[in-house]
């Protein structure tokens, strides 16, 4: 996992290439020279924006397999438990915000690309389910690069079950916020990330369908460099709000707050 | 080229228009999106059966010569397409007409203009309304039909698939593109389900028609009114339910531990 921080306390910046000290990355982990926010793990994520101890995981009993004996999956698998420490690419789990009960579901792009499979899609489908039943607002933290291809459709129809999974939450109402950060694109862009009743999305996340460099490829021009980027989906209105990550947890909260949805309180 | 793929990609192959134009003796084109403009690669509309059945089509096609390719752009939807399969939708339920899309399609359109249009929303949106859709919908693979593009259509109560063709997560090319050369296209087909054999065997597809037979439209017809019919008595919560539960049977198969 080329962007996962290895042992040591030097690390190269995936965007700028410079050595970073780990003192310097701070608790935001920002690169000190080219100011970009690096990728976080699912912990990382979760401790930058629940109430400290709140978090509590739901049962994850999926661990990942290849069912379809596809050439190399088993050593990816092993190679990506290993170096995150996850059993699948998402974690999902309870937690309050400032007091504000939530449904967290955070992806993790440190393990596989953070790709949408069978187990991911089991996850996502649990946590959407028990928001809807018990009235909890639901926080989607979305990086990942798509549908995991060595699972074929049975990837795929991750996408529209999913989708009839937030259908039902909208059914109660409870809301789904969404937080597309590095990377949203393919398969989780094209089902749930966009289907929030907010969507946020961190600065200088990339989100999109196709892949900026098979869109290269159709192309005699270089792309844009803000190509896909989160400011240029913000200017054409497809997201409500691009945050930086130091004020991500303060702007859920107002999101909170705002829908007014506690614990044990029937809604909608 | 893979053998196979030159077949589903040929000129001469079955099309949605030429499908459509047996299927509905009176058609009515719907065209554009009404807000951005038209994908030429769809052809959507309503129409009736010689037995008297008003049915919804959504066809999309590659173009049978270089001209009409171009134009369709190979059969790779653009926004418009997704957004004019919306609006078609919503006037099926408004009217009460089972759904019947047409496929023969490459994975998404990888283009600046469909990302800047929004074409994740459009697909999502598609797929969302397609699996909440109050009236029966039926999907036949005619050729190929990949990725999410593909699942917005195939979001539906009934799978046919020739037997030829190929729905999987993304392009053989694709597929083979992440074993780095060490697979060939031909072999990534192989490499998982995504032939018409496979995905019935799986019980995700529920009808594969032989592509080589003397009249394969009427077959095809013959088909979609034969599943059909069961589907019309069932209550909108009922298809609903039993759309999601097909792709809830086909996902129970990946086993948990």
């Amino acid at each position: 996992m080329s962007h996962y921080p290895t042992a040591g306390r030097w690390t190269t910046c995936s965007t700028c290439g410079r050595h970073v000290h780990a003192s310097q990355w701070g608790q935001w982990r920002q690169c000190p020279y080219c100011h970009t926010w690096q990728r976080l793990t699912a912990a990382q994520r979760l401790a930058q924006l629940v109430d400290a101890d709140s978090f509590k995981p739901l049962p994850m009993p999926e661990r990942p397999q290849n069912q379809l004996d596809f050439p190399g999956y088993s050593e990816k698998l092993t190679r990506a438990t290993q170096s995150s420490g996850l059993t699948e690419a998402v974690v999902i789990g309870t937690a309050t915000l400032d007091s504000w009960p939530a449904v967290m579901v955070v992806m993790d792009s440190h393990f596989m690309m953070g790709t949408l499979n069978t187990a991911v899609a089991r996850r996502i489908i649990q946590a959407l389910k028990v928001g809807e039943q018990r009235h909890l607002p639901v926080i989607i933290v979305t990086s990942s690069g798509g549908a995991r291809m060595q699972e074929g459709l049975y990837a795929l129809v991750g996408m529209n079950l999913i989708l009839a999974a937030v259908a039902r939450l909208a059914a109660v109402p409870v809301p789904l916020i969404t937080v597309l950060t590095d990377p949203t694109m393919g398969g989780v862009s094209a089902s749930f990330a966009f289907k929030g009743d907010v969507v946020l999305a961190e600065t200088g996340a990339t989100i999109g369908f196709a892949g900026p460099r098979v869109i290269q490829q159709t192309q005699p021009h270089p792309l844009p460099a803000d190509f896909q980027s989160a400011a240029n989906l913000y200017a054409a209105g497809a997201v409500d709000a691009v945050i930086d990550r130091p004020q991500l947890r303060a702007r859920l909260v107002t999101i909170l707050a705002s829908y007014g949805y506690r614990e044990g309180v029937q809604h909608g | 080229m893979d053998k196979r793929l030159q077949q589903l990609r040929a000129a001469d192959r079955l099309s949605a228009p030429l499908v459509i134009q047996a299927l509905l003796p009176t058609f009515v084109p719907l065209h554009g999106d009404r807000v951005l403009g038209d994908a030429p690669a769809l052809t959507a509309g309503f129409g009736r059966t010689s037995t008297d059945q008003a049915i919804t089509v959504l066809g999309i096609d590659r173009g049978s010569d270089t001209t009409s390719r171009r134009q369709k752009n190979g059969g790779a939807l653009t926004v418009p397409g997704y957004r004019t399969a919306l609006r078609v939708v919503d006037h099926a339920e408004k009217f009460g007409m089972p759904v019947v899309s047409l496929l023969n399609m490459p994975g998404a359109d990888a283009s600046p203009a469909s990302e800047a249009h929004g074409q994740s929303q459009a697909i999502a949106d598609l797929i969302a309304a397609m699996g909440q859709l109050t009236v029966p919908n039926i999907v036949v693979f005619l050729g190929e039909g990949h990725s999410g593009g593909a699942l917005a259509f195939a979001n539906a109560n009934r799978l046919i698939m020739l037997d030829d063709a190929l729905f999987n997560v993304a392009s053989p090319e694709a597929v083979a593109a992440i074993l780095h050369g060490q697979q060939t296209v031909s072999d990534a087909i192989d490499l998982l389900p995504m032939t018409a054999a496979e995905l019935h065997q799986r019980g995700l597809v529920d009808r594969v028609l032989a592509h080589q037979q003397p009249d394969l439209i009427a077959a095809l017809i013959q088909q979609l009114q034969l599943l059909l019919q069961p589907l019309q008595t069932m209550t909108p919560t009922d298809l609903i339910a039993q759309r999601e539960a097909k792709f809830q049977q086909f996902l129970a198969q990946w086993p948990l531990n």
